[in-house]
């Protein structure tokens, strides 16, 4: 914990810097148009860097670095927890916060307010969803909820025709449920027992009343599931992914899916101590699995086809999480980050290839290979990667998951996630095989990305490429992360000796 | 039959809900924390409200959270509201159309002053007297309020409203990160407590309550007026409609 007080590496800044560049900005833009555009960008590749060194830190010493806000200790005081663990996601979501950013700079060139508003919310939302993920206080971590799901409305609604109107107000009426649960949830816990750090809830938690731990339980569990896709809460995922700007559906499936998803598992690994949690978080991921799939087979858009993939990704997560062993917390980690990079590289790659199609149907691309050879590659790696083949990091994603499940013979469930995977093979096929040998309706014309969004995908494909052939640059850091949400003690006792 | 089944799961989350809260104790002491706050914050931060020792100092971090949800809140309505602030602009002469009573623009002169005189008495006093930057930014912007309904011609310039939230989110976050700077914490007190009941005390709390004053005074009159041009814009279709029948 020697990081803790660092002037140039603090955790603080992953919420305080986009926070004071969002009010900074509409300034900036006074000042000089392009800053809106590059400021983010310095502030987005400082805060990836950020990461990095702290996680390697975290990785290297193995203490977590635990920073206090305002000068006061938990529990008086808020405090944020970079650890093993919650380090790794937020160093996803920078990661992807910076290519989301490179992907989208040129983004709305010409019209100066559109622009301003995009990257302004761009960076909340990438602030709330760290928040959520760091934070060690769960009225903080409502907080950060809220941000993150208004400036999700408003991305919903960026293009303000009527299906975004109605996608964006479906969200906000879903997602206000989700606060109020929530915030009922953290209310019935303070009445009980005083306090709102998570740290100090958990190690008070068999003081509580037990009907209104677990009313308390199921209220968060609830609310947090609203927001990571969980079935049958899930109604505005495919409205909000459809109908949001191309980058943003990358944006919610690497970040503020992880972030609900995180809160579900720090919830009932952590905060609470039923044994009964791990087997609901299987029954809904089986549910959310098998719904999303099943649907998803049956889309005609390409973007809603990509979000029900998006949420059967979730069930299959909360499955492998649900097993509560170390082998079945790595494969949802792993799986977890083979998520937010693959389908950030489908989205990407998707909303070029349908850039010119209104409605975005996958019959509007077909052809569309040979006037965007590098693109369609891009969306063919994707595609190999979600499916699970080698040399893609989704191959280990899913052969760590297989293992876990082997380990606890479970044949049946083995043999669901095939079939699934079966599943996924045909209707992403489908549109690969539409891309490449089917002729040009010529409706539609092909758009070519220009070279940043070009080079965040070739990225992003290399970083997929790297870790499928080479998967012990993370698993490293996966083991670790695993061990460390596993441990309950730990987390506590490291609050705590600050 | 599917409304059936809707009221009753609805009846059937009341009365958990009900059977839960009932549970819980009226005034029961359970302040592990809040005892903390309440016996420290004259002692330590030289606050004599509690409650803005709390909001401010203590869970100063959430305070900032909220004022971006306002924020956002008033952005996000802005970006769904925003085709048809222009086509109020265009039909700024149907304001002026209905003018507002004698009395209540009168009064408006007079009131006015007074309400905004209110509203910065009670943020900038937030550290000693219950109220805050929260309540008194929403009175300055029921001051404005009153301006919009009183008179027709009064337009709120929203580049100065952008520049004002702003120029408070950015002392708001600023304060916190020179914090940071002299070696302490984000959001820690940096400057002498002074002495308890007196205006000039505090530390950082007051300045950070005077920039949330300003921020919520100017993203509510936003708001505020970003609503009311709708309301015009659907009068002059109502108009527009009639006019078509009549001919």
């Amino acid at each position: 914990m020697v990081a803790t007080n660092h002037i140039l590496v603090t955790p603080i800044y992953f919420i305080a810097l986009p926070l004071f560049f969002a009010f900074l900005l509409p300034l900036l833009g006074k000042i000089y148009k392009s800053f809106i555009r590059i400021v983010p960008g310095l502030m987005f590749a400082y805060l990836a860097w950020m990461a990095v060194v702290l996680l390697l830190y975290v990785y290297k010493t193995g203490n977590p670095v635990i920073v206090k806000i305002a000068g006061w200790a938990p529990p008086i005081g808020i405090d944020l927890v970079f650890d093993q663990f919650t380090g790794f996601i937020a160093t996803v979501i920078a990661i992807l916060g910076f290519l989301v950013w490179m992907y989208s700079y040129l983004f709305k060139k010409v019209e100066f307010d559109n622009a301003l508003k995009y990257f302004l919310l761009l960076m909340l939302i990438y602030a709330g969803s760290i928040g959520v993920v760091i934070t060690g206080d769960l009225f903080n971590q409502f907080v950060f909820l809220e941000i993150t799901g208004i400036s999700a409305y408003a991305l919903t609604a960026f293009y303000r025709g009527r299906d975004g109107a109605e996608a964006a107000f479906k969200y906000l009426l879903i997602g206000s449920f989700a606060s109020t649960f929530v915030l009922l949830g953290i209310l019935l816990i303070y009445t009980q027992l005083g306090t709102l750090n998570m740290a100090d809830i958990a190690r008070n938690i068999d003081k509580m009343d037990p009907t209104i731990k677990v009313i308390a339980f199921i209220l968060l569990f609830t609310g947090f599931g609203i927001e990571a896709e969980m079935f049958p809460l899930n109604g505005w995922a495919p409205d909000a992914y459809s109908q949001s700007p191309g980058p943003i559906g990358a944006v919610f499936a690497s970040m503020t899916s992880k972030a609900g998803l995180y809160a579900l598992i720090r919830l009932s690994f952590t905060i609470f101590d039923f044994s009964s949690a791990n087997e609901l978080l299987f029954i809904m991921g089986i549910l959310t699995l098998v719904f999303a799939e099943g649907i998803a087979l049956r889309q005609e858009k390409i973007k809603r086809m990509l979000a029900y993939s998006s949420i059967g990704q979730i069930g299959l997560i909360m499955i492998a999480f649900s097993f509560n062993t170390y082998l079945g917390v790595f494969a949802g980690i792993f799986l977890m980050l083979n998520h937010a990079l693959v389908k950030s590289l489908l989205f990407f790659s998707a909303s070029f290839l349908a850039y010119n199609s209104p409605h975005k149907y996958i019959k509007d691309i077909q052809g569309f290979a040979r006037y965007m050879p590098v693109t369609a590659l891009m969306f063919g790696i994707g595609v190999f990667a979600i499916i699970g083949f080698p040399p893609f990091s989704g191959f280990w994603s899913k052969f760590y998951l297989l293992s876990a499940m082997a380990e606890k013979n479970f044949v049946i469930l083995i043999i669901l996630v095939l079939s699934v995977s079966l599943i996924e093979l045909v209707y992403y096929f489908r549109v690969l095989h539409k891309l490449y040998f089917a002729e040009p309706t010529g409706e539609y014309q092909p758009h070519t990305p220009r070279w940043n969004a070009m080079l965040a995908m070739v990225l992003l494909a290399l970083i997929i490429i790297a870790i499928g052939v080479y998967p012990d640059l993370v698993t490293g850091f996966i083991g670790k992360a695993a061990h460390a949400i596993m441990d309950k003690t730990t987390y506590i006792n490291s609050v705590f000796s600050i | 039959m599917k409304k059936a089944i809707a009221i009753i799961l609805l009846a059937f989350i009341a009365v958990e809900l009900f059977v839960v809260f009932y549970k819980i104790p009226f005034g029961a002491d359970r302040m592990n924390v809040a005892r903390f706050y309440l016996e420290n914050s004259p002692k330590k931060l030289g606050v004599a409200n509690a409650v803005t020792a709390i909001v401010v100092n203590f869970r100063g971090f959430d305070t900032l959270g909220e004022v971006t949800v306002l924020f956002l809140a008033s952005t996000a309505l802005g970006s769904i509201l925003f085709r048809r602030r222009e086509i109020h602009t265009r039909l700024s002469h149907l304001r002026t159309s209905v003018e507002a009573s004698v009395i209540v623009r009168i009064a408006g002169r007079f009131l006015v002053p007074l309400i905004i005189l209110l509203g910065a008495y009670v943020f900038i006093h937030g550290h000693l007297t219950p109220g805050g930057g929260f309540q008194g930014g929403v009175i300055i912007a029921t001051g404005f309020l009153f301006l919009l309904l009183a008179y027709r011609k009064f337009t709120i310039e929203h580049r100065t409203i952008t520049f004002v939230e702003s120029l408070a989110g950015i002392t708001f976050a600023g304060i916190g990160l020179i914090g940071i700077f002299l070696g302490k914490t984000f959001l820690e007190n940096f400057l002498p407590a002074g002495k308890l009941n007196d205006l000039l005390s505090g530390g950082i709390i007051p300045l950070i309550y005077i920039a949330i004053g300003f921020k919520v005074a100017a993203e509510l009159t936003g708001i505020l007026d970003t609503v009311l041009s709708i309301s015009i814009d659907v009068k002059q279709k109502e108009i527009e409609s009639q006019t078509e029948k009549n001919e």
